[in-house]
């Protein structure tokens, strides 16, 4: 009976939405991801130590039963590292990535997943969608990164920062695969 | 017809969770930890949770990433914001309480940026990002610029608001399930639009 009434439920919300052209929420939802890690909380509650350095605003897609790397997704092909907008990461402060220095600013993160390494690409064409206007000539830095592989695996796509010895890293997550992306400032 | 199963299956997750507190209650609570969508999260991994009222992010020109390679111009307006839901209650004078702050959202506070000056009614505003969050009245919504940035929630310095506008609002038939914030274009620019429960409210925006 319950699943009866919730049935209906949903259907008449459906023909509702189905009306409107409103757009409905997305099927991998939006989030965000700061350093200092949880940025926005620690700033309520006063205890934000040091300023805030990084933002990345990502599209969460869900594993749903799949193997995300090498079937799902291709390996050796660039991927948007998301879903939906392109992902896009800001620096509220110059840093180094790799060999380049990177200044303050938007930037959109793509990368090329393969067996054993991600190659992590920061790009300088931002607002943009998925990775299918791709251009190579407005990378602002490329560094490989190895593969770390997880026993348990992540549902949906995921992002941190963490604070390391010298530098920030970013963590990013899906599947059984880790990569980590340090920061220097 | 796959947007509508998707649209079932995301009801069916959210009507699964009922009973959980909500986080889109106009009330600040910074220690508040964020309710999820209910995806499987291992113990074992520190990674977020997806959030009940998920993020989302609307363009002016709309839909401005899909098209921007066909415009060769840079965007005007992005907004962020949270979305929560009506889960069958009443909105206005309720869930939003009329003549007391809102956060126009959920979680992060809502964040406008323009990205060239603009003119909301015969106001001058320069380019930048900003906060934005709303005084519902009955008959009107407040809806208020604010200089800081990167907060949570109602946790905002009034002591940095650049200025107020006044949204109309209409009543519409059609109930909008998810609060949804969207430009549309208009003869001098747009308008910020917002639509929640059977309310809709109009910003108009010139540039």
């Amino acid at each position: 009976m319950r699943f009866f009434v919730m049935l209906l439920f949903v259907l008449a919300t459906t023909t509702t939405m189905a009306q409107s052209t409103l757009p409905a929420v997305d099927k991998s939802p939006m989030d965000m991801a700061y350093y200092p890690a949880g940025y926005p909380l620690l700033k309520v509650g006063d205890k934000a130590t040091e300023p805030l350095l990084a933002r990345v605003i990502y599209s969460r897609p869900l594993k749903n039963g799949r193997v995300v790397f090498g079937e799902m997704l291709e390996y050796d092909k660039v991927w948007r590292l998301g879903a939906n907008e392109a992902t896009e990461l800001e620096f509220y402060q110059n840093v180094k990535i790799g060999n380049a220095k990177i200044k303050k600013g938007r930037y959109t993160l793509y990368c090329i997943p393969s067996v054993n390494k991600w190659t992590l690409i920061v790009n300088k064409e931002t607002d943009t969608w998925g990775a299918f206007k791709y251009d190579e000539k407005k990378d602002a830095v490329r560094i490989d990164l190895p593969v770390e592989k997880m026993e348990v695996p992540v549902e949906a796509l995921s992002m941190m920062f963490e604070k390391a010895a010298k530098n920030i890293n970013l963590i990013i997550a899906w599947d059984t695969v880790k990569i980590t992306l340090p920061i220097y400032l | 017809m796959p947007k509508i199963f998707l649209f079932i299956a995301v009801l069916c997750i959210v009507a699964c969770n009922e009973g959980k507190n909500d986080n889109d209650g106009p009330t600040t609570a910074p220690a508040a930890k964020k309710q999820s969508l209910n995806v499987k999260v291992e113990a074992s991994h520190p990674y977020a949770a997806v959030d009940l009222s998920p993020m989302d992010m609307s363009y002016f020109p709309v839909d401005y990433p899909h098209i921007k390679h066909q415009l060769q111009d840079l965007p005007l307006i992005r907004l962020i914001y949270s979305r929560p839901q009506k889960k069958g209650r009443t909105i206005m004078g309720n869930v939003v309480k009329y003549d007391q702050m809102w956060r126009l959202g959920a979680n992060e506070c809502t964040e406008i940026e323009f990205f060239r000056p603009v003119t909301i009614q015969e106001k001058k505003v320069p380019a930048g990002r900003y906060t934005l969050y709303c005084m519902p009245r009955k008959d009107h919504w407040q809806i208020v610029l604010n200089k800081g940035l990167y907060s949570w929630g109602l946790d905002i310095d009034i002591s940095k608001d650049i200025d107020s506008f006044t949204a109309n609002l209409t009543t519409t038939t059609t109930i909008a399930e998810y609060f949804t914030a969207v430009f549309e274009k208009t003869d001098k620019g747009a308008n910020l639009v917002f639509a929640w429960d059977d309310t809709v409210a109009k910003l108009p925006i010139t540039f």
